[in-house]
Parts: C-alpha cells; sequence; structure tokens
C-alpha cells in the first residue's frame, strides 16, 4: 500500500495579500481614468483654464460657447452622421449576423469580418481616400465620411449580434411556422424581439464610435468638418478658441458616458436576461 | 379545399415518402394513413426515422421524394409549413421565452388574424382543457417542466388543426408525470376528437395511449397493428424482441398446419405455436421462437411432452411483484417470471407455454 502524498502545500498562493491587490489596482486604475477628466471638467469653469489652476471659477467659457456660433455646424454634422451609422450598423450587423452561423464556413467569415478591428485608423483612412478620391475620382464629403464610420464600427456591432444570433434556438422559428408564420411574422414575432437587445447594442456602438472618430475622417472629409476634427483643429493651433474646447469637452462627455452606460447596459444586462 | 378536410374520412395519407441525409437513408418508401380521429402511434429507437416522418408531415422537412401527402383530403406535398392544417407538440416544448403563457397560446390565432376578443375566449379555452388558466400571465421561464408541456400542448390545439403531431412530448418528464401525463392525454384526444400522431420510444407509452401502432425500423414501417396485435403477435425477430419478448429461441420449422398454426423443433423439443407470418417461414428452414417470461411455467418434470423444455434453473432476482428466475437450457438461457412468492421453484426441471403464447418469427 502506497502513501498517499498531501498536495503541496504553495503557502504564498494562500497569501493574504492577492485580493487586496486586485482591488488597489482596480481603484488605482479607476482614479487614473477618471481623475483627469474630473480635473477637464473642472477647469471649464475655470477663468484661465490653460493655467490649469481652477480658481477664480466662472461660466464664462461656457458663455463663450454659446456665444461662439463655430461649433454647432460641425455638432450637429457629428451628430446627424453618427445617428446614420448607428442604424445602417445595426441593420447590416443584423443581416450578417443572423447569416453567419447558417453558413458552413462561420468561423472563416468571422475571422475575415473583425480583422479591419486590428488595422489602424490612419491606414484604413488613407486606403480608403486613394481608392474613393484617386482612383474612383469621387468628391469626398459626409458620405465618405460616413461609409469610414461604418467600416469601422461594424466590426464592433457584428461582435455583439453575433453573442446573441450564435446561441439562438433555431426551433422557435420552426415551431412559428408550424403555427402559421410565414418567414416575415417569423422574423418580426420572434427573432428580432430576441434578438432586439444586440441590435440595440450593435446600433449604439456605432453612434458612439462615429461621434468620437477623427483618424478616418482626415482622410475622408474633404471639405467637410466633424466635431472631433473641430475640436482637434482648434485645440491644435493657437486662437483664442482654446477655452471653450474645454466646456465643450465636458459637454460631449456628458452626452457620451451616459450613452456608453447604457451601451454596457444593453450589452450584459439584457442579454443575459434574454436568453 | 376546406370542404374537403371537413368530410375525408382519413386525415392523414402519406404515400412512399423517401428522404436523406446525404448518403443516409431515413425515410425508404415508407407510407402512412391515420383515420379521422385515431391516436396513431409511431414506435422505434432513436435513428429509426419517426421523428423524420413526423418532420415531412408537419413540412419542417421536404422529403426527397413523395408518392402522395394529403392531410384531410388536401395535397400538402408542396405547401410550405405554415400553411399546413396541422402543428406540433415538439419535444423540446419550443415555447416563445418572451411571451407569457397565454401569448404563446395565442400566437397561431393571432397569425391566423382571429379577433381579440374570439382569440381571448379560446386561448382560456385550451388553458382550461391543460389545467393551467391560473398561470395565464406567467413567463415561460417561471413554468416547471411539466406546465411547459401544457402550455405546449394548448398553443397546438388551440388552432384546432386537422391533425396533432407529438414529438415524444413526455421525454423530458419524470416518470410520476409521465404517467399521469398518458392518462391525461388519452382524455384530451377523446374531448377534442381530433387525430393524433404520437411519438414515442417507449413501448409502453404506445401500448396504453394508442388505437393503433406503427413499429419502425431503419427508415422502415417493420410492423402496423393494434397494440394487442404488436403486444402479442410480432412479425419479425425486432419486432418480437422490441416489444419485449425476453425469450428469443432458435428453432427449425417442421410443419405448418392451417390457421396459422406451425409446429417447430427446439433444442430437439416439439413446440406447436403460433404465427402471423406463415408465408415467410417454410418447412425444414430456421426461425425464432419468441416467448414472454412471464408466458414460461415452471414444470416439475422433464418428460418427452409437447411445449414442453427441459433447463435447469440458474440465478434469481427478486423484484418485489415477482421473482426474475434464469435457467439454462440446450436451446440456450431462459427468462421467465414466479409470481407466487410461497411457490418458490427452487428444483423445477423444465418449462412449458401454451401454444398461444408462443410465436414463431422468422430469422
Amino acid at each position: 500500500m502506497s502513501n498517499l502524498v498531501a498536495p503541496s502545500r504553495d503557502l504564498w498562493s494562500y497569501a493574504r495579500i492577492w485580493p487586496g491587490l486586485a482591488k488597489w489596482s482596480g481603484w488605482g486604475l479607476l482614479i487614473l481614468i477618471y481623475a483627469p477628466l474630473a480635473w477637464l471638467a473642472l477647469l471649464s469653469f475655470s477663468t484661465r483654464p490653460l493655467s490649469g489652476i481652477p480658481y477664480p471659477l466662472s461660466l464664462t467659457n461656457y458663455a463663450a460657447l454659446v456665444h461662439t456660433p463655430g461649433w454647432t455646424g460641425p455638432f450637429l454634422i457629428s451628430l446627424g452622421i453618427a445617428l446614420l451609422v448607428g442604424l445602417i450598423t445595426a441593420v447590416i450587423a443584423c443581416f450578417v449576423g443572423r447569416a453567419i452561423p447558417r453558413s458552413p464556413r462561420a468561423g472563416t467569415i468571422v475571422l475575415i469580418a473583425l480583422l479591419p478591428l486590428f488595422i489602424p485608423g490612419v491606414s484604413l483612412g488613407a486606403a480608403l481616400f486613394i481608392f474613393l478620391r484617386v482612383l474612383l475620382g469621387l468628391n469626398l464629403g459626409y458620405w465618405s465620411i460616413m461609409l469610414g464610420h461604418v467600416i469601422w464600427s461594424f466590426p464592433f456591432a457584428l461582435i455583439i449580434v453575433l453573442v446573441l444570433t450564435t446561441r439562438f434556438d433555431h426551433r422557435l422559428l420552426e415551431a412559428a411556422s408550424d403555427l402559421g408564420a410565414g418567414p416575415w411574422r417569423r422574423f418580426w414575432d420572434i427573432e428580432f424581439p430576441l434578438l432586439r437587445p444586440a441590435i440595440i447594442g450593435a446600433g449604439l456602438f456605432g453612434f458612439l464610435l462615429s461621434f468620437n472618430e477623427v483618424q478616418r475622417s482626415i482622410f475622408l472629409r474633404g471639405t467637410a468638418t466633424t466635431m472631433p476634427i473641430w475640436n482637434w483643429t482648434m485645440a491644435s493651433s493657437q486662437q483664442s478658441q482654446i477655452p471653450i474646447i474645454f466646456s465643450l469637452a465636458t459637454v460631449i462627455l456628458a452626452v457620451v458616458l451616459p450613452l456608453l452606460c447604457l451601451v454596457f447596459w444593453f450589452i450584459f444586462v439584457r442579454i443575459e436576461k434574454g436568453r | 379545399m376546406a370542404k374537403a378536410a371537413t368530410q375525408s374520412a382519413t386525415m392523414l395519407e402519406a404515400r412512399d415518402i423517401v428522404h436523406r441525409y446525404g448518403p443516409v437513408v431515413a425515410l425508404d418508401h415508407v407510407s402512412i394513413t391515420a383515420a379521422r380521429g385515431e391516436f396513431l402511434t409511431i414506435l422505434g429507437e432513436s435513428g429509426s426515422g419517426k421523428t423524420t416522418m413526423l418532420r415531412v408531415i408537419s413540412g419542417l422537412e421536404r422529403p426527397h421524394s413523395v408518392g402522395a401527402l394529403l392531410i384531410g383530403g388536401e395535397d400538402v406535398a408542396n405547401l410550405p409549413a405554415a400553411q399546413r392544417n396541422c402543428t406540433t407538440v415538439f419535444q423540446s416544448y419550443a415555447l416563445f421565452p418572451h411571451m407569457s403563457v397565454e401569448e404563446n397560446v395565442a400566437y397561431g390565432l393571432k397569425i391566423r388574424g382571429v379577433p381579440m376578443d374570439e382569440r381571448r375566449r379560446r386561448v382560456d379555452e385550451a388553458l382550461n382543457l391543460v389545467r393551467l388558466h391560473q398561470k395565464s400571465a406567467r413567463r415561460i421561464g417561471q413554468l416547471s417542466g411539466g406546465e411547459r408541456q401544457r402550455v405546449a400542448l394548448a398553443r397546438a390545439i388551440v388552432t384546432r388543426p386537422a391533425l396533432l403531431l407529438l414529438d415524444e412530448p413526455l421525454g423530458a418528464l419524470d416518470e410520476r408525470l409521465r404517467y399521469d401525463m398518458q392518462t391525461e392525454l388519452v382524455e384530451l384526444h377523446k374531448t377534442l376528437g381530433m387525430t393524433f400522431i404520437y411519438i414515442t420510444h417507449s413501448q409502453e407509452e404506445a401500448l396504453t395511449m394508442s388505437d393503433r401502432i406503427l413499429l419502425m425500423r431503419h427508415g422502415r414501417v417493420e410492423q402496423a397493428g393494434r397494440p394487442e396485435e404488436l403486444f402479442d403477435r410480432p412479425v419479425s425477430r425486432f419486432a418480437a424482441s422490441f416489444m419485449g419478448f425476453e425469450n428469443l429461441l432458435p428453432c427449425r420449422v417442421e410443419h405448418k398446419l392451417a390457421g396459422g398454426r406451425v409446429v417447430v423443433r427446439v433444442a430437439g423439443r416439439v413446440f406447436h405455436a403460433t404465427t402471423v407470418v406463415q408465408d415467410a417461414l417454410s418447412e425444414g428452414s430456421d426461425a425464432v421462437l419468441a416467448v414472454r417470461a412471464e408466458r414460461f411455467a415452471p414444470a416439475d418434470v422433464a418428460s418427452d411432452a409437447l411445449n414442453l423444455l427441459p433447463c435447469r434453473p440458474t440465478e434469481r432476482f427478486y423484484r418485489g411483484k415477482y421473482v426474475d428466475q434464469r435457467a439454462e437450457s440446450d436451446a440456450g438461457p431462459l427468462r421467465f417470471r414466479v409470481w407466487d412468492k410461497a411457490n418458490s421453484f427452487a428444483d423445477f426441471a423444465a418449462v412449458r407455454c401454451s401454444e398461444a403464447d408462443c410465436v414463431v418469427v422468422p430469422q
């Protein structure tokens, strides 16, 4: 009879430091992310934001923002483009995402579809510029910015939709057919409601990615200007407009952060519940 | 079309159905008919083609070739599933998770454009029939397995189809519930007067519920008939073994007599037996003698009498209601049951069996 050997006692792995380490590094990272943003928001209320000192506080920059007409045009353009990109991305991702699980080469298709995630924005922007402007001789403008944004946000949207479509129970569609539903009713009554969280998540992702996009827009904008490009131009040139960038960035953050929360709520709460 | 459906006495007529999955033949020239109001069971092990047959009838599977496929007298061979006058109770239930019990049941009526009041009335009626009316507002996730089964049933019958197809509906339930549901399904069948086509792999379910049974094997119909016929008069070795004949003994056909009687020799002993496939047997050829364990009776002496097979006892297993007795004979191992507890038969020398309980099938 052989002696049973107890599992080795690697005491270091039982040390109390590990849970603490995880907790404090998590908090540290959160501070690194949000402290500069909070500081920016605070400085947007400063009389002299470029000095880096929040005191004395005032609403001068916001007043200036309201009275500077330059940014409203790009802002509305960006909003419009982002809304359309969100819509288009959601619809395409829905179609493609439903088709992929039925394909015998699903893996290859997903790989090819997701590869653009790893192409640097500048490369993609330049490539699209050469293709559209130089090769096809088209006049670039809002439409090409939108095209670039759809290409950029599509892989993200696809991933979100695939989460639900790959585990969709197709027997539900058979049951609907069996009860008399044609293909159209089957989609609207059964498939769409069950995929809705993912489709909305995909649309929101498309909106956010487009709304903040600079790298591709620079190449594809022609003479058009979007909000991020306007910000970037203002911030990089020595103009008197700079102080209002602080307040503008704060306003944008106030819009984008809640939207992001909504996206993650859809992705993690609704999709999990829908299963 | 609708008139034909209400007048036809044959609710289902499927002739010469062939279906393949790649090189695998799932249905090999299968023909099935079901009369109006009949409870027809398609029995078979997994892979026998029974579920494929059901999917062909419902339209969820397009067969390779069809001789004819009529539901209630209407040719449905080229109709999609959505346009056929039959509904299915799926093995997985396939209830819509984003709808309440009520909405699930109402779905077929909603598709058919039934007005709101009538829809509500018929949904209530269907939920009453399956005794689930108190849970009509529940979500599917809040129901137990047995309750989901009832919702699936209500959803399928609410549109009053000509044919109700049931694909192993009791398979996922525990034994007690399955037993109760068997009774309930039979009662429901009586109440509705609808034609049921029921798929199962359980011979017990088939025997207790059906008007008629179709035993399938390798994509073909092995035997069709009333439950008593399948239980007592198998046509083949497979049918005998599937229907629970524990003893399948090799024998040789001696004489064929009139009226389905046959004389065989088992390990040198003469047995008078019956058969329903006399044409498939020829005198002098090898065959199989099938006897149920409970139809063998132990005997004290191994004389030369008819229908008597000498053997010696081996193991015995206590089963509560009876004792499962094993024995060794020249024809191979035997199994039979001893019901009388006082009479232990520890030292029997042979088993006997009446002519009616000895069934001969081709090898």
